[in-house]
């Protein structure tokens, strides 16, 4: 494996993608975390609520990737691959909840990579910000990632 | 009881949230959030992948961890109400560990509080810190 990280893809913008948001996959989601909300499980105590559906928990966005491609081809660019890879930090700034049906574009940028050398040894950070938008292209969260590369 | 309505006005600085506890993770867990969430590294599922990637055995991903207290937080605030959720994945979660997530209040300013989240394992070590921006409504 390379001792380094490919810096020269700080800036980087990948092409903007589109997510629709589907019932079955909010509540798989909140299944799969042994989270039984009936706000994430429940159509009717979904449509009773203010929101007037069921909402996505807060970590759904996390499902927000391209179907289209698995990342292996920016590890390649960064001189990396996903054996390397433990996630560092996750922060979701979020304006309002999410429902189904909802269609949103998301537009992500690398916006920082630094090395450090730690107890584990030398680290590279790839620091990432996918902001989110909806039809109405009004905001509705912000989603910053630092993926932690084992050089 | 689960999902009581909590109200800005009865929130103090200090307050502690209702911890929620996890585990011990099982395989399956993994395998069911790999489908949910849609990231199918194998490091979370093939064992002589994790071995040879250096990492001992599978683990969990560290999202999965993050799910655990986002729960912790719509627990207690009530779902919908979160404006901003951060953590660090400052340790392993490994296959068989307990994970208890706990938070508590650090500040409160108009219609927002700030919590301070974190998750420990069975043997007291954090693998997850962070903090959390939540919006409650007000009594009456």
């Amino acid at each position: 494996m390379p001792n380094s990280i490919n810096k020269g893809l700080i800036g980087k913008e990948f092409p903007p993608f589109v997510v629709t948001i589907e019932r079955g996959k909010i509540k798989e989601f909140a299944r799969a975390i042994g989270d039984d909300n009936p706000a994430y499980l429940d159509d009717r105590v979904g449509e009773a609520s203010e929101w007037g559906d069921i909402i996505a928990p807060p970590t759904f966005m996390t499902t927000f990737r391209e179907a289209a491609g698995d990342g292996g081809e920016f590890l390649r660019e960064l001189g990396t691959d996903i054996s390397r890879l433990l996630h560092g930090e996750q922060e979701f700034e979020m304006h309002r909840p999410i429902r189904p049906g909802e269609t949103f574009v998301c537009r992500s940028r690398v916006t920082d990579i630094y090395e450090k050398t730690g107890r584990s040894g030398a680290m590279g950070f790839v620091v990432r910000e996918t902001a989110v938008t909806d039809r109405a292209n009004e905001i509705v969260a912000t989603i910053r990632s630092i993926t932690v590369v084992r050089l | 009881m689960k999902y009581a309505r909590t109200y800005l006005d009865d929130v103090k600085v200090g307050d502690e949230l209702p911890p929620v506890v996890k585990g011990p993770l099982q395989q399956i867990q993994l395998t069911r959030y790999a489908g949910a969430s849609g990231d199918f590294n194998p490091i979370h599922q093939d064992h002589e992948f994790a071995k040879a990637a250096g990492m001992n055995d599978v683990f969990a991903h560290g999202m999965l961890s993050m799910g655990f207290v986002g729960q912790l937080v719509t627990d207690w605030a009530g779902a919908g109400n979160v404006r901003k959720l951060g953590v660090r994945f400052a340790g392993i979660v490994r296959l068989k560990d307990t994970i208890t997530c706990r938070g508590r209040v650090l500040g409160k300013s108009k219609d927002l509080v700030d919590l301070e989240i974190w998750a420990e394992n069975q043997r007291g070590e954090k693998v997850v810190t962070g903090k959390a921006t939540v919006t409650l409504p007000p009594r009456g």
